[in-house]
C-alpha cells in the first residue's frame, strides 16, 4: 500500500515539477527592468530571455526604431547582471550597430540615439552565463 | 489515510487545473464572434511582427517636444463609442482611442484623459478584455501630473498586455485591428499638424518614415484578407495609401557606430543616417488619404 502512496505522491510531485522547478522567470525579471530604465526614458516594451538552460543560443526580436529618438535597452536577471547575457542591435541589412560587449566587457544596458529610421534586431545571445535567463526592456525619449 | 488523502488532492488539482485553463479557453472563443480563423501564418511570426510596430506615443512626444500646442479637435470624440458595434469596430476604434489616450496623457490633459479612459474601456469590455484596465487606478493617476510617469507607464503596460492575451487567445486578428488602428490616429493627427505647420522639416519627415511601419501593417492585414472581409476591406484602403507612400523615397547610408562604456551603461554613437525623401504635395496626398481611411474607421 505504501509503495503505491508513494508511486501516487512521485508521479504527482513529478507533474508539478515540470511546471515549477527549472523554469525561467524570465517575465518577472523582464518586469523588475522596467523601472531601471534610465530617468526620461518611457517604457515601450518587454522581452522574456529564455535561453532554456543553454538549449537556445540565441533570442530576437525586432522593433522600427525612428530617427532622432534615444532607446535605451536594459537587461535583469536572477544573479549577478548581466550573467553573460549580450544583448546586439542589427540594422535591417544586418550589420552590428551596438551591443552590451564593448572590448570584452558586458554592461547590463545599452543607449542608442538612433540617426536611422528603419527594422532593427535586437538579439539576445549567452557568453558564458549560468542561468540562460533574462529579462530586458525597451525604452525611448526625445 | 491521510497520505492517501493528501496524494490525491495533488492530483485532483493538477487535473482540474489544465481542465480549468482549457475550459476558460474555449469559453473565451466562444464569445467572440468576429475569432478569424484558417489564417496560416504561424502565430510567432505574427507576433513577432505585432512587437515591431512602434507606439504612437512616440509620434505624441514628438509634436510636444517640437513645440506644437495641444489640439483636442485633432482626436475622435470619446462621445462615438457608441457607433462602434461589431468587434472589427471596436477593436480598430480601441486602437485610435489608445492614441488619443496617449496624446491626452503627453500633453497632461487630464480631464480628456479620463474621458477617452472610458471610451476605452468600453471599447474593452465590449472585446471581453476590459480585465486589463484598471480604471479606478488609472484615474487616480490622471488626476494628478506628478504622475505622468506612472500613468504612461501603466497604460502602455495594459496595452501590451493586451496584446499578449489576444495573441495567446489565437485573437490576433484583433491586436492587428487595434494597432491598424492607432497608427491611422498618429497618422491623421501629424498629417494635421504638418499641415498647419508646413516649414517643419521633421514632420515631414516623419510622416514620410511611416512607410515602413505602413508596410509591416499591410503585411500583418494580409494574413487575413482571405478569411476577413472587413480586414481584405482596410487593406485595400491602406494600398491606396501606400501608392502615395511609394513616391517617398528613404536612403539609408551605413557606417560603423562608435561605442563606449559609461558609467555602466554602453553609450553608442550611430554613424549612419537615413535621408527621407518627400514632397509637399506628398504630404497632401497622404493627409487626403489617410483622412478618408481615418473616417470610415471613426463613423
Amino acid at each position: 500500500m505504501k509503495k503505491v502512496l508513494f508511486s501516487i505522491l512521485f508521479l504527482a510531485s513529478g507533474l508539478l515539477s515540470s511546471d515549477l522547478i527549472g523554469q525561467c522567470d524570465s517575465e518577472n525579471y523582464s518586469s523588475a527592468c522596467i523601472p531601471k530604465l534610465a530617468t526620461g526614458f518611457n517604457f515601450l516594451k518587454s522581452y522574456k530571455v529564455d535561453g532554456e538552460g543553454g538549449a537556445k543560443n540565441k533570442i530576437e526580436y525586432s522593433y522600427v526604431f525612428t530617427k532622432g529618438t534615444q532607446y535605451m535597452i536594459n537587461l535583469c536577471t536572477g544573479g549577478q547582471t548581466p550573467d553573460g547575457v549580450v544583448v546586439d542591435l542589427y540594422d535591417s541589412n544586418r550589420n552590428k550597430v551596438a551591443s552590451s560587449k564593448i572590448n570584452n566587457q558586458n554592461v547590463s544596458a545599452v543607449v542608442f540615439p538612433c540617426n536611422a529610421v528603419g527594422i532593427y534586431y535586437i538579439q539576445y545571445t549567452f557568453d558564458k552565463s549560468t542561468a540562460f535567463c533574462a529579462g530586458s526592456a525597451l525604452g525611448f525619449k526625445r | 489515510m491521510r497520505i492517501l488523502t493528501i496524494a490525491l488532492s495533488v492530483l485532483f488539482l493538477t487535473a482540474c487545473g489544465s481542465g480549468a485553463k482549457q475550459d476558460e479557453k474555449a469559453f473565451l472563443n466562444s464569445l467572440d464572434s468576429a475569432k478569424t480563423e484558417g489564417t496560416s501564418i504561424d502565430s510567432e511570426v505574427i507576433s513577432g511582427i505585432l512587437q515591431s510596430i512602434p507606439s504612437p506615443l512616440e509620434i505624441s512626444v514628438l509634436l510636444k517636444e517640437s513645440g506644437q500646442k495641444y489640439d483636442n479637435a485633432l482626436l475622435n470624440s470619446p462621445d462615438n463609442t457608441s457607433k462602434y458595434n461589431n468587434n472589427y469596430k471596436k477593436a480598430l476604434n480601441l486602437g485610435i482611442y489608445g492614441t488619443d489616450l496617449g496624446y491626452t496623457n503627453i500633453y497632461e490633459q487630464n480631464r480628456d484623459g479620463i474621458r477617452y479612459l472610458s471610451s476605452i474601456k468600453s471599447m474593452a469590455d465590449g472585446l471581453n478584455i476590459g480585465q486589463f484596465f484598471d480604471i479606478e487606478t488609472i484615474g487616480r493617476l490622471a488626476t494628478n501630473s506628478r504622475n505622468l510617469d506612472s500613468l504612461l507607464l501603466i497604460t502602455t503596460q495594459n496595452f501590451n498586455s493586451i496584446n499578449a492575451y489576444l495573441q495567446n487567445q489565437n485573437r490576433s486578428n484583433l491586436s492587428v485591428l487595434l494597432l491598424a488602428g492607432g497608427w491611422v490616429e498618429a497618422m491623421q493627427i501629424t498629417c494635421q499638424v504638418a499641415a498647419k505647420d508646413k516649414k517643419n522639416i521633421d514632420l515631414k519627415n516623419t510622416i514620410g518614415e511611416q512607410k515602413i511601419i505602413l508596410e509591416n501593417i499591410m503585411l500583418l492585414l494580409s494574413f487575413y484578407k482571405d478569411v476577413d472581409e472587413n480586414m481584405a476591406s482596410l487593406l485595400k484602403d491602406f494600398e491606396e495609401l501606400k501608392s502615395a507612400f511609394d513616391k517617398i523615397n528613404i536612403v539609408y547610408t551605413y557606417k560603423e557606430s562608435t561605442m563606449e562604456i559609461v558609467d555602466g551603461v554602453a553609450m553608442i554613437k550611430d554613424n549612419s543616417t537615413t535621408t527621407i525623401q518627400i514632397t509637399d504635395e506628398d504630404v497632401v496626398l497622404i493627409q487626403k488619404i489617410t483622412d478618408s481611411i481615418r473616417n470610415k474607421i471613426i463613423s
